[in-house]
């Protein structure tokens, strides 16, 4: 199968001199699961942000559904990033909108001009996204402020709006990093129906090993900005998560965590 | 109460600071009353003129009686007050277009932020009644010309103050409609707007307030509307009716504040 994203010898160098990412060669197929675990700071985030390219590669090519990423501009970038559903740690709504409004937000890059302007959405959009919310089991909260929902509800919020963009590839930002673990474990298991269900890539950047371990179909080590695993997750053994977080620094397994490893 | 050597160090060194700035302070304040040429002293000293001008000729305020008078000055307050809602709202609007473009976080063109609030700035520092005078001279008066001089400060202030209110915006709700694909206006529409709309709308009453006094101020010198029937009366001595108006401006003052501050608050909520 084609994969849907390649990285082609990525670096990424920020203008302070920082490496934040040192040539990665990766490719994402449909249907995959990638979770992409490393220490803090060790360029996850700079690796989501390139797909869609919130923030631009130094060198190397990233390749989005056969087109390279640095060469667009304007109406192809944005007809790109389409394809592409984010779903971040802090979620990013826009908490003074209504629920429904923040998961039509996924439409927004569909629509042109004047109707993209006063969000004049068509009706089967909205009937859409009314029937998803009601799915993620937010039903009663459509006409709730995006701000009035606990971080659980958010994030399910966020999810909405990623698939209303009909993409192809989802990318998740530590999206059960500030969550309780109830919350996490349905989170996890909403983005890996929905990838299923949908045949998308899902790359999600995660902390907790268990929760990549449960659900990845491959998994993605980074340290200090290079790629030092890439496999399954029953190959990532002692000696794997010590190339990665470095020995001695492998994080403990939270109960709750393991609970949910079915 | 033990010597004053037993106090540590930090406080003796605050009562020195202030000492030496309640010093300077004295220091300062004589000489500039010596430039002005001014003794403080000398309004509670010669105060009987001022005081028999307040008392004789300003009061008591008395309603005009002649045919017409009347309705004038309210004609008067009325254009004031249209004076201030128009130029605070052609201001505001033109205010939220230009202050996208002063904000980094927001702007397209981040590089040109700067100069954007620096000429923003650059215009507000010069008060209103400045711009009504050149703008007189060039244009000639009227409460045309007055509406232009108010809504060009109004129009820096708020670029200022809405430019502030989405640097304030959390950068993650933009950052989501980026990634979707959605258009600059798009995520003005959907992103900035919705998120800022309390902030502007109070930044805007403020202007309202601000522009009523204004608005007095800039037709006594050209502007129309009730600063000029003032400025009429005044010239004419005609000190009772003057009192009358005076009086009325501060009622109008007081009522825009009171309903704005009023509505502001709801807006917090």
């Amino acid at each position: 199968m084609q994969p849907i994203l390649s990285f082609r010898n990525v670096s990424k160098r920020y203008a302070n001199g920082a490496h934040a990412l040192e040539d990665i060669t990766l490719d994402i197929r449909p249907g995959e699961f990638v979770s992409v675990i490393g220490p803090s700071g060790s360029g996850k985030s700079t690796l989501l942000r390139l797909v869609n390219r919130l923030i631009p590669a130094t060198s190397g090519h990233v390749i989005l559904d056969g087109r390279d990423m640095a060469r667009l501009r304007g109406a192809d970038l944005r007809a790109q990033r389409r394809k592409v559903g984010m779903v971040f740690q802090n979620y990013n709504l826009v908490h003074r909108l209504s629920v429904f409004q923040n998961a039509l937000h996924g439409r927004l890059g569909h629509l042109g001009g004047l109707r993209g302007l006063l969000g004049l959405y068509a009706e089967a959009d909205k009937r859409r996204a009314f029937d998803l919310l009601v799915s993620l089991g937010l039903g009663a909260f459509c006409y709730a402020r995006a701000g009035e929902l606990s971080g659980g509800q958010k994030q399910r919020v966020g999810i909405a709006r990623a698939i209303m963009q009909d993409p192809k590839i989802l990318l998740c930002d530590e999206p059960i990093a500030s969550l309780d673990p109830a919350s996490a474990k349905t989170i996890m298991e909403t983005l890996r129906d929905e990838t299923r269900r949908r045949n998308l890539a899902c790359v999600v950047n995660l902390h907790q090993l268990d929760v990549a371990r449960a659900y990845s179909t491959r998994i993605v080590g980074l340290r200090q900005g290079r790629l030092v695993f890439d496999g399954a997750p029953d190959a990532l053994d002692a000696a794997a998560l010590a190339r990665i977080y470095g020995p001695g620094h492998v994080p403990a397994a939270a109960p709750e965590e393991a609970a949910h490893a079915s | 109460m033990p010597p004053d050597r037993a106090l540590p160090e930090a406080v003796r060194a605050e009562r020195r600071a202030y000492a030496l700035f309640f010093g300077a302070l004295l220091l300062v304040v004589a000489l500039c009353t010596w430039g002005v040429a001014f003794n403080p002293f000398e309004l509670f000293g010669k105060g009987d003129a001022f005081w028999t001008f307040l008392s004789e000729d300003f009061w008591p305020p008395r309603i005009p009686q002649r045919e017409g008078r009347l309705e004038a000055i309210l004609a008067g307050i009325g254009v004031t007050f249209a004076m201030a809602v128009a130029s605070a709202t052609v201001a505001a609007v033109l205010a939220f277009l230009v202050a996208l473009f002063a904000s980094e976080r927001v702007s397209p063109f981040p590089r040109l932020a700067p100069l954007v609030r620096g000429a923003a700035t650059f215009v507000r520092n010069i008060p209103a009644l400045v711009w009504a005078f050149i703008l007189f001279s060039s244009l000639g008066i009227g409460t045309g010309v007055g509406f232009v001089a108010l809504t060009l400060s109004s129009l820096a202030f708020l670029v200022r103050a809405f430019a502030e209110t989405m640097e304030d915006l959390s950068q993650d709700g933009l950052e989501s409609l980026l990634a979707i694909g959605a258009t600059f206006p798009q995520r003005v529409a959907h992103g900035i707007l919705p998120s800022c709309l309390g902030g502007f709308v109070s930044w805007y009453l403020y202007s309202l307030e601000v522009n009523i006094r204004a608005s007095a101020v800039v037709g006594m010198v050209g502007g129309g509307g009730i600063g000029l029937v003032l400025f009429s009366y005044i010239k004419a001595f005609n000190y009772h009716v003057a009192f009358f108006i005076i009086l009325l401006i501060a009622a109008l003052v007081i009522a825009v504040d009171w309903m704005t501050g009023r509505l502001r608050k709801e807006l917090a909520l």
